[in-house]
């Protein structure tokens, strides 16, 4: 008895929490959108790349910009451009903005969706 | 008010729990949220009682050193530690299907204890919430796997270490 209750217990709270995620988690877009990556680099300068993608996650995007040089380590962005953010080091991050607010989420979990408009900037805490 | 005096077999043992946690932590890295250190903090704050209140921070100022101090590390400051008193709480259970769903529910709940540290980064209580209900939802997946590992390595771990626990402590006097 004390074992299927046991068992309940942690069935239930899982169920509950991918209805949970399944209702309020950010969903991706499939097929073609056209977003925009911003990179703002220490010195200030911002590097705009429009892109067409069917990516569903920010980093797949940025992979897409052969332009575009960067490191992600467990979704922090790391270097951008050669430009590496060491928090470690000076407090220095590469912060992500999507369509201006600051996100929740790391570049591989960002969703993409048609018209976003994402910011990398290199921010000093 | 009453001193806790720490003896150096104790200094010893906090040393040892340390170097297990921080062995098989490190060893369980490259798997997405299977870890053995929920599985050790249990055991050893049921086995060897607040010697793991010593053990806990002397883990997270170690983990500090080797990976930088960054947002998570606020995380452990409170999240492991917690983990041991809510265990002590049940100390008289000795049972392995006990400490296997308690374990699962730590796993399942990781990611929304963590997210807790988002609260206080918002410039608004409301901004805060929201950043950490965004985080958390984020991170379900990840906590669903925490959760089913977790169970699974105390369900199949639970008696075999007991018992060599058990022995260390024998042998120790």
């Amino acid at each position: 008895m004390k074992k299927i209750l046991g068992t309940s217990v942690v069935v239930i709270l899982a169920v509950v929490m991918v209805f949970v995620y399944l209702h309020f988690g950010e969903k991706t877009a499939d097929g073609s959108k056209n977003v925009t990556v911003e990179v703002t680099s220490q010195s200030g300068e911002v590097t705009s790349y429009d892109v067409e993608t069917d990516a569903l996650y920010l980093v797949e995007v940025m992979e897409e910009i052969e332009a575009l040089t960067f490191t992600v380590d467990d979704g922090m962005i790391m270097t951008v451009n050669g430009e590496t953010a060491d928090y470690n080091v000076n407090g220095a991050y590469w912060a992500l903005y999507v369509n201006g607010e600051y996100g929740n989420y790391g570049a591989d979990r960002q969703p993409v969706t048609d018209g976003d408009v994402f910011g990398i900037t290199y921010t000093v805490a | 008010m009453e001193k806790t005096k720490i003896t150096s077999r104790e200094i010893v043992t906090v040393g040892l729990m340390v170097a297990v946690i921080e062995v098989c932590k490190i060893a369980f890295m490259g798997l997405p949220n299977i870890e053995l250190t929920s599985f050790w903090i249990i055991l050893f704050a049921l086995y060897f009682g607040k010697s793991i209140y010593f053990a806990i921070p002397v883990f997270i100022v170690i983990e500090g050193l080797i990976f930088g101090i960054n947002l998570w590390w606020i995380m452990y400051l409170y999240t492991w530690p917690l983990l041991a008193i809510a265990v002590r709480m049940f100390k008289k259970v000795k049972s392995a299907f006990f400490w296997s769903v308690f374990s699962g529910v730590f796993g399942l709940l990781f990611g929304a204890l963590n997210s807790l540290v988002y609260i206080f980064l918002g410039e608004t209580l409301s901004a805060g919430l929201k950043s950490a209900f965004a985080w958390w939802i984020a991170g379900i997946p990840y906590d669903l796997i925490h959760g089913a590992g977790n169970f699974v390595i105390m369900l199949i771990l639970y008696k075999p270490i007991t018992n060599i626990i058990e022995t260390y402590k024998k042998k120790q006097g």
